[in-house]
């Protein structure tokens, strides 16, 4: 076996149809693990009985399980449930008709919000108080505080760990490839063994995938600036 | 559905078989923590001190190993690594898979690690060091003696969380056939297809792992960080934490915490 660069290029090109599985596995889940993980971060800092606890057991469980155990689990667990549950109301719906992308999407959407709600949480906890307490007083209600004054400023505190989640989840998706959503991984693997050229569709994938993370890494940095304005300080 | 019938038995019948390859697992963990801590270091000191072109090779490197999926590391090693020592003619086919995997995750780990290793040292006040200067010190003393414990003090949390997310990332050997836990469950599976009960025990393993290793750490971090405990007291009154939404009762009545308490105390005393 001789180390073959021209292949790479083969290779890269070949894994460019792929990116868009990849990125919508990514964006999907954090979108959507965004939004619970918000949920979870409120009942948390607000302390909400019972499901409060609910939530930190879940964010602790989670968090402290590898993301291909949460993918094994719903892509193994949830069918058996869904056909249980289709049976019992006698729908003819099955859960051989749902798509793998579906399972890997869920599963990573599982893992996002548990991360997620940490970042968001951390935010939250980064808006002073007497931010709150001045809404309240000029007569906002408190989704009215929250939604006009402390999720932005806790979203520019926030936007550098959740660029870091969102590289995290990219790496993560890579993942798919175990319950087979083509994605880029799973891409280099089927151009790698038919062209019995592993180093080279590996090198492949990873170049692209440091592109995508460089990538998103600049655009983090310039909305970050721009987010950051109101906090420069000065008089213009 | 995939496998046979759940049958909850399973889950206590494989918890031993999958917690007698968890030494596997640690040595993983432990050796690539090791090493990585020595990669971490090299690949640091040159961006700390600014050496010319080694500061840009351990940019490319810190970059490139952030910046790639581990589960595409661990391939590019394993099938890069021999193609790579066969053009200077050595010959490692014979090398077990471990090696390579352990390699992969130390210099995942070593990026990680130089980045810590960094942020902790640019923490660490610049006068410690002026002061280290001052009292006679050399630039290694200063370094050992003064910068380094406090460095190790800031960052041992994001080491923790490094050193869990090792534990995690482990699961992926299996990729390349290394009989780890997660190896391990997937070999269970073929001979009894008792997929979910197989992955709840094992994601109960890690769990409990990971827990006992974050409670270490908090007890490490707060013995490390004793020179700080009153600092880090103050301050944190006035953060967006509230307890409850806050009412208007507890506003009159002082039971909140801060100056807004402070101030319902005065208020009752006039009256």
């Amino acid at each position: 076996m001789k180390l073959d660069p021209a292949f790479i290029w083969t290779a890269f090109v070949k894994l460019l149809p792929a990116i868009p599985i990849t990125l919508y596995l990514t964006v999907i889940s954090v979108l959507a693990g965004l939004l619970f993980g918000t949920g979870i971060a409120l009942l948390r800092i607000y302390r909400v009985p019972v499901l409060s606890q609910i939530a930190s057991g879940y964010v602790t469980f989670i968090r402290g399980t590898p993301m291909l155990v949460h993918l094994y689990l719903v892509y193994f667990g949830l069918p058996a449930i869904i056909d249980v549950v289709s049976e019992s109301f006698g729908w003819s719906f099955r859960s051989v008709s749902v798509p793998y992308f579906v399972f890997a999407v869920i599963a990573f959407t599982i893992t996002a919000s548990a991360y997620m709600s940490e970042v968001v949480r951390s935010g939250l906890l980064a808006v002073n108080r007497g931010q709150l307490e001045a809404a309240h007083s000029i007569g906002m209600t408190t989704p009215q505080a929250l939604r006009r004054i402390v999720f932005p400023q806790a979203f520019a505190a926030s936007l550098p760990n959740l660029t870091n989640s969102l590289i995290g989840m990219l790496h993560g998706s890579t993942l798919a490839f175990t319950v087979s959503v083509v994605e880029i991984m799973a891409k280099a693997q089927i151009v790698a063994s038919t062209n019995w050229k592993f180093f080279e569709a590996y090198l492949a994938a990873a170049l692209i995938f440091w592109g995508l993370t460089v990538l998103i890494e600049r655009i983090a940095a310039r909305v970050e600036r721009r987010i950051n304005v109101y906090n420069r300080g000065g008089v213009a | 559905m995939p496998g046979a019938k759940f049958d909850i038995h399973y889950v206590f019948d494989y918890f031993p078989k999958q917690l007698s390859t968890l030494s596997l697992t640690l040595t993983i963990v432990g050796l690539s923590i090791l090493l990585g801590l020595g990669f971490g270091f090299l690949v640091a000191l040159p961006r700390l001190y600014k050496v010319p072109v080694l500061q840009r090779v351990s940019q490319v490197y810190v970059s490139f190993f952030r910046g790639t999926p581990i589960l595409i590391q661990l391939f590019l090693i394993y099938y890069g690594l021999p193609e790579v020592l066969k053009l200077f003619s050595v010959d490692v086919t014979r090398t077990p898979v471990l090696a390579f995997v352990v390699l992969t995750y130390s210099l995942h780990a070593g990026a990680y690690i130089s980045e810590m290793i960094r942020a902790g040292v640019t923490a660490v006040d610049r006068g410690q060091v002026e002061a280290a200067y001052s009292v006679g010190m050399s630039g290694f003393q200063a370094f050992v003696r003064i910068v380094l414990p406090q460095a190790l003090a800031i960052s041992l949390p994001v080491f923790a969380n490094l050193v869990i997310a090792t534990l995690k990332d482990t699961s992926l050997a299996f990729s390349l056939g290394v009989m780890e836990m997660t190896g391990k469950a997937q070999t269970l599976i073929t001979l009894s297809q008792h997929f979910v009960e197989t992955y709840i025990a094992l994601a109960i393993l890690y769990f409990v792992i990971s827990f006992i290793l974050e409670k270490i750490f908090y007890v490490l971090e707060r013995r490390l960080l004793k020179h700080e405990r009153q600092e880090a007291g103050a301050g944190t009154g006035r953060r967006f934490g509230w307890r409850s939404a806050p009412t208007l009762r507890n506003l009159l009545t002082g039971t909140t915490r801060g100056r807004g308490g402070a101030r319902a105390r005065d208020g009752r005393s006039e009256a």
